[in-house]
C-alpha cells in the first residue's frame, strides 16, 4: 500500500489479489470484509453485553444486595459503606451500559453492519457498496464509541462514584445535575459518535439500494431482506439526528450553563423525553425491521415457496416505519400530558400492530402448503415468529395508557423489550447467522450444535423474561437493585433462566469454533430450490469481488 | 396492600379507577391470550401438516386477497374491540373530579418523599423516608408483615376512606424525576422538577397501602417507597388535628387504633416461641 | 473465472483506505479530549485511572487528525474524480448521498427548532409551574431584551440570499463554460458569507442576553450558533471550491463538488429564513429591542 489511491484504475484487474493482512483489514473497502469485522464486534459486544446482564441478574436472585457491594469494592476500591452505596449506583450502570451495548453495539452492528452489509450489495446484484469508504469509517465509529462508552465506567458520574447510571434514555436532571462528573459526557459522545457512524451507514444504505440493483431489478423485485434495510435506513437518517440534538443540549446544560432542561431557567426536563423518544421509538424499528427482513427469506427458503404477499409484506415494513415516528410519547404517559396528547398516541400505538399482524400471517402463509424442512435457521425462525407475537401484543397492552398507568416503569415493561428484542431481535441475528454462515465462511456449521443452542436459548430467554411480566403485573419497578421480598420467587426464576441463556451463548461460541475447526465445506447453495436470493449464486465464500458482470434479473 | 409470592396478576384495586384497570388487563388478555395462541396453534399446523415428509411437493400459492384482507381488517377490528374501553378508561383516570375532599402535594427529592395537605386547619407537612431496620422497634413497626422490607416508611400519608383525594406531585426544584406510584390505586405520575402533576383517587376500603418510586432517580431509587394509610373519616381528622402538633404521637396513637389485631398475633406468634 | 474478474460496471471499486480509521482515531481524541477540555474550561476535574485529564490538549491534537484526515480524504475523492472513476452512476451516488446528508441535518436543526418551539409556544402552561415563574408567562421570557430583527438581522437575511443568487450565478457561468463568471460567482459568494459570519459575531459580542442561565439565550443561540457553524463549514466548503475553480478543475459536464457545495449554501440559506422568521421577528415579538 503505496498510497492511499496508489494504483487507481487501470489497475483494477488485479482486485482479486486480496490486499496484504494490515489493507485487507483496516483499511477495508470491502463490504464482505467490512461486514466481517462488524460481525466480529458484534459478537464481543453480546458477551460483554450478555455478561452485564448475568452480573444483574445474579444481583436480582435473592432480595437484598448480593453481589454489587463486592464488585464496587473490587473495581473501584471502595470500603464498608461506600461500597454499598458505591455498588447500589454501580447496578444502574450496568443496566445503563448493558443496554447501550446490546442496542447500539450488538444489534445494530450485528444486523446492520454486519448481515445487511455482507447480503445486500450481493442479493441486489451490485458489486460493492456505494461509498466503500464511507463503509469502513461507519465500521471504525464505533470502535471509538464503544471505547467511550466502556471507558466511562472507570470515571467519576455522580460525585463519589463511577459510571452512568442514568438508564440507557438518559433523561436529565439526572443525566445533568444528578451526575455532575465525566462520565455522563463521555457516554454522550459515545452516542454522538456511534449516531454519526449509522447516519454515514444509512446514506451509504439508501444510495446503494436505490441506485445499484441489478439491471432489471425494480424495486418491486428487490429481495425483502433490501426493502427491511431500505426502511431503516430511512429511519436512522431521520431519527438519529434528533437524538444528535437532544444529547448535545444535555451536553451544554452539563457544562456551558443552558438549561434547555433546567426548569430554573426556563427549561423542561420533559423536553427531553419527548426528543429521546422521537429518535427512540423508530430506533425499536431499526432494530427489528432487519430482522422480518432475514426471518422472510429464512421462511422462503426452507418452505420451499416464494414469499407469501410480498408487497405486502414490503408496505407493511414501510407503514411501520412511518407510523413509527408518530408514536413517541407512549413512552411517556405518566409525564403528566394531556387527555387529547395520550388518546392521540394510544390510537397511533395500536394502529401499528395491524401491518405487524399482516407479517406475521403472511409468514406462516407462505409456510402453508410448503415443503418445509427444520434445518437450524427456520428452527430459529419460528421460535422469532411465537416469541416476537408474544412480545408485540403486550406491546399493545401497553399501547393503552389507562393500563400503562400500572405497567409503566415495571417489570412488565422490561418482560414486552425483553420479547421483541432479546427473542425477537437476537433469534432473528441467530437465523440469519445460520442461514449465511455458511455463505459467508464456506463451512457448514454442525447441525446438531445448532438446534442445541436453539433449544438451551430458548428455555433460558423465557425462563428469564416470561416471569418478568408476572412480577411487572404485581408491581415491581424496573432499574431496582432490591426489591420486597414478595417478589423473590419470579426473581429467582429469572435468576436461573439467565444463567441457562448464558450457556446457550457458550453453545453458540462453541458452534462457531467447531463450524471453523471441522471445515464441512458448504457448497454453493446447502439450501436447495428454495433458495433463491442472489447470494447463493455465487460460490461459499463469494469472490472478493463479485458480480464483476452484472447479474440481469428478468 | 403490598406484593404477594408467587403473585401474578395485578394488585387488588382499592379505588374505582384500578377495578377498572384490572377489568380494562383482563378484558385485553381475552384479546391477545388467543391471538398468541392462535398465531402458536397456526405454526404448529404448518409445522405439522407442511413438514418435507408430510408434504414433499411445495405449493407455489403467494397470493390471495381475501385472506390478506381478512387478516388486515381482523386486527383492525380487534383494536377498535380495545380501543373503546381504553379510552373510557383513560378518560376516567385523567379527569379530576370538580370538587375534591382534600388535596395533598406530595414532593420527591433524593430520596424521600414529602406529604403537605393543603387546607388543614393547621398546616400538616411531613418528610416520609424508608423505615430503617433499626428504628423498627422504636416504631413500633416489627411486624415484617405489616411493615414490609422497602415498603415500610417512617412516616405514612394518611388519608380518608370514600374521599375524593386530589394528589399533586412535584419534585424538588433542583432535583432529578421521580415517579409517585401506588399500584392498588391505579396511580402512578411523575414527580418532575418544576412541573406540578395533578391526579387524584378514592380509596374505597380502609388498609395500609405501599407503592415504590418508579423513575429511576439515582442509587437510591429502589429504597423510596411510598405508603399510604386509607382510615376512617373521624379518626383521620382526629389524625390531622393531632399531626399538626406532633406528627409522631399521632401516627402512634393512629396505629393503635388499626394496627391492634395484627398486634395481638404478633404478640401471640411470640408466645409460642 | 480469471476474465470474470475483469471490471465490467462503471461502479466505482475503491482501494483500501487508511482515512476512515485515522478518522476514527481522530474523533476518538477529540470526544475524549473534549470532555478533558470542557472539564478545564470550567474548572471540574476528569480522572481517568488516577490521570487528571482536564486539559485542552487532546482535543486539538484531535481536531488535527481529524482536519488532516478531511483533507487528505477528499483530495483523494477529486484524484479519483479526475482519473474518470466518477462515471455517471457514480457521480449519481454522489449527488443521493449529498441529498440524505442534508436531510439528515434538517432533521438536527429540528431538535433546535422543537427546544425553540417547546418553549415559545408553552411559556404560560399552568402545570410547568417553575417555567412561568421564569418567564412570567410570556414569550420572549419577562426581562429579556432582544435582538431588533430589522436591523443586523435583515442586512444578514439580505447578505444570505443575495448569496444564495451569487451561487447560482456562478453555476449558470460555470455550466456556460464562462469561467470568469464562476471565479467572481464564487468570490463573490464566499465574501458575502464571510461577511454574514462577521456580522453574526458582532450580534453575538454584543447580544444583551447569554447563552446561559436562560431558555431564551439557549434556544437563540444554539440554533442560530450551530448555523452559523453551518455557514462556516459552508464558506470553507466554497472556498475550496473556488480554489478549485481557479485551478481550472471544473468544466461543464463534471463538477459534482460545485454542485455539493452549492446545495448546502441553499440549505444553510433556507435554514436561515426560518430562523429569521421564527426566532428573531416572532420570537421576539413585543420584547423590548436592546440599544445597540
Ligand atoms: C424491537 C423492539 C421493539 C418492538 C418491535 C416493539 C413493538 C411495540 N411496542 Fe415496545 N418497547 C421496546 C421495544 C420494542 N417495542 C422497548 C425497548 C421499550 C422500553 C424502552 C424503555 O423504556 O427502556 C418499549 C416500550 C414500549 C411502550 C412503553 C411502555 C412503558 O414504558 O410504559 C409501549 C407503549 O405503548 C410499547 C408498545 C409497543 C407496540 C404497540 C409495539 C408494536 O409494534 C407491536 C406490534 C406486534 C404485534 C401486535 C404482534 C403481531 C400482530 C398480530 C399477531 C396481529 C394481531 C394482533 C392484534 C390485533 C393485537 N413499547
Ligand atoms: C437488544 C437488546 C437487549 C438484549 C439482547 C438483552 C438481553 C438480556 N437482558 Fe436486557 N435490557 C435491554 C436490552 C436488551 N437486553 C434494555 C434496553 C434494557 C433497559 C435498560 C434501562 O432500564 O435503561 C434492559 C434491561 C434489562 C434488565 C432490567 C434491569 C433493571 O431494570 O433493573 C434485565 C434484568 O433482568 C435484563 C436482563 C437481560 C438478560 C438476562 C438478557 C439475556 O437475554 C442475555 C443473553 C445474551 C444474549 C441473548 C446475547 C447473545 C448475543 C451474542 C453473543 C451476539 C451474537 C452476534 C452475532 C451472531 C453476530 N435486561
Ligand atoms: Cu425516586 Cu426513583
Ligand atoms: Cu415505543
Amino acid at each position: 500500500m503505496a498510497g492511499p489511491v496508489a494504483d487507481t484504475h487501470g489497475a483494477h484487474a488485479h482486485h482479486d489479489h486480496k490486499p496484504s493482512f494490515v489493507s485487507r483489514w483496516f483499511f477495508s473497502t470491502n463490504h464482505k470484509d467490512i461486514g466481517t469485522l462488524y460481525l466480529i464486534f458484534a459478537i464481543i459486544a453480546g458477551i460483554i453485553g450478555g455478561a452485564l446482564s448475568v452480573a444483574m441478574r445474579m444481583e436480582l436472585q435473592e432480595p437484598g444486595i448480593q453481589i454489587f457491594h463486592g464488585l464496587a469494592a473490587m473495581v473501584y476500591g471502595f470500603e464498608g459503606d461506600a461500597a454499598i452505596d458505591g455498588g447500589k449506583h454501580m447496578y444502574n450502570v450496568f443496566t445503563t451500559a448493558h443496554a447501550l451495548i446490546m442496542i447500539f453495539f450488538m444489534v445494530m452492528p450485528a444486523l446492520i453492519g454486519g448481515f445487511a452489509n455482507w447480503m445486500i450489495p450481493i442479493m441486489i446484484g451490485a458489486p460493492d457498496m456505494a461509498f466503500p469508504r464511507l463503509n469502513n469509517i461507519s465500521f471504525w465509529l464505533i470502535v471509538p464509541a464503544f471505547l467511550l462508552l466502556l471507558l466511562s465506567m472507570f470515571v467519576e458520574g455522580p460525585a463519589g462514584a463511577y459510571g452512568v447510571g442514568g438508564g440507557w434514555t438518559m433523561y436529565p436532571p439526572l443525566a445533568t445535575s444528578g451526575q455532575p462528573g465525566p462520565a455522563v459526557d463521555l457516554a454522550i459522545f459515545a452516542l454522538h459518535v456511534s449516531g454519526a457512524s449509522s447516519i454515514l451507514g444509512a446514506i451509504n444504505f439508501i444510495t446503494t439500494i436505490l441506485n445499484m440493483r441489478a439491471p432489471g431489478m425494480t424495486l418491486h423485485k428487490m429481495p425483502l431482506f433490501a426493502w427491511a434495510v431500505l426502511v431503516t435506513a430511512f429511519l436512522l437518517l431521520l431519527s438519529l439526528p434528533v437524538l444528535a440534538g437532544g444529547i448535545t443540549m444535555l451536553l451544554t446544560d452539563r457544562n456551558f450553563g443552558t438549561t434547555f432542561f433546567a426548569p430554573e431557567g426556563g427549561g423542561d426536563p420533559i423536553l427531553y423525553q419527548h426528543l429521546f423518544w422521537f429518535f427512540g421509538h423508530p430506533e425499536v424499528y431499526i432494530l427489528i425491521l432487519p430482522g422480518f427482513g432475514i426471518i422472510s427469506h429464512i421462511v422462503s427458503t426452507f418452505s420451499r415457496k416464494p414469499v407469501f404477499g410480498y408487497l405486502g409484506m414490503a408496505y407493511a415494513m414501510v407503514a411501520i416505519g412511518a407510523v413509527g415516528f408518530v408514536v413517541w410519547a407512549h413512552h411517556m404517559y405518566t409525564v403528566g400530558l394531556s387527555l387529547a396528547a395520550q388518546r392521540y398516541f394510544v390510537f397511533a400505538t395500536m394502529v401499528i400492530a395491524v401491518p405487524t399482524g399482516v407479517k406475521i400471517f403472511s409468514w406462516i402463509a407462505t409456510m402453508w402448503g410448503g415443503s418445509l424442512s427444520f434445518r437450524t435457521p427456520m428452527v430459529w425462525a419460528i421460535g422469532f415468529i411465537f416469541l416476537f407475537t408474544v412480545g408485540g401484543v403486550t406491546g399493545v397492552q401497553l399501547a393503552n395508557a389507562g393500563l400503562d398507568r400500572s405497567l409503566h416503569d415495571t417489570y412488565y415493561v422490561v418482560a414486552h423489550f425483553h420479547y421483541v428484542l432479546s427473542l425477537g431481535a437476537v433469534f432473528a441475528i441467530f437465523a440469519g447467522w445460520y442461514y449465511w454462515f455458511p455463505k459467508m465462511s464456506g463451512y457448514m456449521y454442525n447441525e446438531f450444535i445448532g438446534k442445541l443452542h436453539f433449544w438451551v436459548m430458548f428455555v433460558g430467554v423465557n425462563m428469564v423474561f416470561f416471569p418478568q411480566h408476572f412480577l411487572g403485573l404485581a408491581g415491581m419497578p424496573r432499574r431496582y437493585i432490591d426489591y420486597p421480598d414478595a417478589f423473590a420467587d419470579w426473581n429467582r426464576i429469572s435468576s436461573y433462566g439467565s444463567y441457562i441463556a448464558a450457556v446457550g451463548v457458550l453453545i453458540f461460541l462453541f458452534g462457531v469454533f467447531e463450524a471453523f475447526a471441522r471445515k464441512r465445506v458448504a457448497g454453493d447453495n446447502p439450501w436447495g430450490e428454495g433458495a433463491t436470493t442472489l447470494e447463493w449464486q455465487l460460490s461459499s465464500p463469494p469472490p472478493y469481488h463479485q458480480w464483476e458482470q452484472l447479474p440481469r434479473i428478468k | 396492600d403490598q406484593p404477594a409470592e408467587w403473585q401474578i396478576d395485578l394488585q387488588p384495586h382499592a379505588t374505582p379507577v384500578m377495578e377498572q384497570v384490572r377489568w380494562f388487563n383482563h378484558y385485553t388478555l381475552w384479546f391477545i391470550v388467543p391471538i398468541t395462541l392462535f398465531v402458536l396453534a397456526l405454526l404448529i399446523i404448518v409445522v405439522v401438516r407442511f413438514r418435507a415428509s408430510a408434504n414433499p411437493v411445495p405449493s407455489r400459492t403467494s397470493h390471495n386477497t381475501l385472506i390478506e384482507v381478512v387478516w388486515t381488517v381482523g386486527p383492525v377490528l380487534v383494536l377498535f374491540f380495545i380501543a373503546i374501553p381504553s379510552f373510557n378508561l383513560l378518560t376516567y383516570e385523567l379527569v379530576v373530579p370538580d370538587k375534591p375532599d382534600l388535596t395533598v402535594k406530595a414532593t420527591a427529592t433524593q430520596w424521600q418523599w414529602n406529604y403537605e395537605y393543603q387546607g388543614a386547619p393547621k398546616p400538616v407537612a411531613f418528610d416520609s423516608y424508608l423505615l430503617k431496620d433499626q428504628d423498627r422497634a422504636s416504631a413500633g413497626k416489627e411486624d415484617h408483615k405489616i411493615y414490609p422490607r422497602l415498603l415500610a416508611v417512617d412516616n405514612e400519608m394518611v388519608i380518608p376512606v370514600g374521599k375524593t383525594v386530589r394528589l399533586l406531585v412535584t419534585a424538588a426544584p433542583t432535583d432529578v424525576i421521580h415517579s409517585f406510584a401506588m399500584p392498588s390505586f391505579g396511580v402512578k405520575i411523575d414527580a418532575v422538577p418544576g412541573r406540578l402533576n395533578e391526579t387524584w383517587f378514592r380509596a374505597d376500603r380502609e388498609g395500609l397501602f405501599y407503592g415504590q418510586c418508579s423513575e429511576l432517580c439515582g442509587k437510591d431509587h429502589a429504597f423510596m417507597p411510598i405508603a399510604i394509610r386509607v382510615v376512617s373519616d373521624d379518626k383521620y381528622n382526629s389524625w390531622l388535628t393531632a399531626a399538626g402538633a406532633d406528627l409522631g404521637a399521632a401516627n402512634k396513637a393512629l396505629m393503635a387504633q388499626t394496627d391492634a389485631p395484627a398486634k395481638s398475633a404478633v404478640l401471640a406468634e411470640n408466645v409460642t416461641k | 473465472m480469471a476474465d470474470a474478474h475483469q471490471k465490467q460496471h462503471d461502479y466505482h471499486i475503491i482501494d483500501p483506505s487508511p482515512w476512515p480509521i485515522l478518522a476514527s482515531v481522530g474523533a476518538f481524541i477529540i470526544t475524549f479530549g473534549g470532555v478533558g477540555y470542557m472539564r478545564y474550561l470550567h474548572g471540574g476535574s476528569f480522572k481517568l485511572f488516577g490521570m487528571e485529564l482536564a486539559h485542552p490538549w487532546l482535543f486539538f491534537i484531535g481536531l488535527a487528525i481529524i482536519l488532516f484526515t478531511m483533507i487528505g480524504w477528499w483530495a483523494d475523492t477529486i484524484k479519483e474524480a479526475h482519473q474518470g472513476a466518477h462515471t455517471r452512476v457514480v457521480s449519481l451516488h454522489l449527488r443521493y448521498g449529498m441529498i440524505m446528508f442534508i436531510a439528515s441535518e434538517v432533521m438536527f436543526f429540528v431538535a433546535w427548532f422543537w427546544a425553540f418551539f417547546d418553549a415559545s409556544l408553552f411559556p404560560h402552561e399552568a402545570i410547568q409551574a417553575s417555567r412561568v415563574e421564569f418567564t412570567g408567562g410570556q414569550w420572549p421570557p419577562k426581562g429579556v431584551e432582544v435582538l431588533d430583527p430589522w436591523h443586523l438581522p435583515l442586512y444578514n437575511t439580505v447578505i444570505l440570499l443575495l448569496s444564495g443568487t451569487c451561487v447560482t450565478w456562478a453555476h449558470h457561468a460555470l455550466l456556460h463554460n464562462d469561467r470568469k463568471g464562476l471565479i467572481s460567482g464564487l468570490s463573490l459568494t464566499v465574501a458575502l458569507g464571510i461577511l454574514f459570519s462577521f456580522v453574526q459575531g458582532y450580534e453575538y459580542a454584543h447580544a444583551p442576553f447569554e447563552f446561559k442561565s436562560s431558555i431564551y439565550g439557549a434556544t437563540f443561540f444554539m440554533a442560530t450558533g450551530f448555523h452559523g457553524f453551518h455557514v462556516l463549514v459552508g464558506t470553507i466548503f466554497l472556498i475550496v471550491c473556488l480554489l478549485r475553480a481557479l485551478k481550472g478543475d471544473f468544466t461543464p459536464k463534471q463538477h459534482f463538488g460545485f454542485e455539493a457545495a452549492a446545495w448546502y449554501w441553499h440549505f444553510v440559506d433556507v435554514v436561515w429564513l426560518f430562523l429569521f422568521f421564527s426566532i428573531y421577528i416572532w420570537g421576539g415579538w413585543g420584547a423590548p429591542l436592546a440599544v445597540e
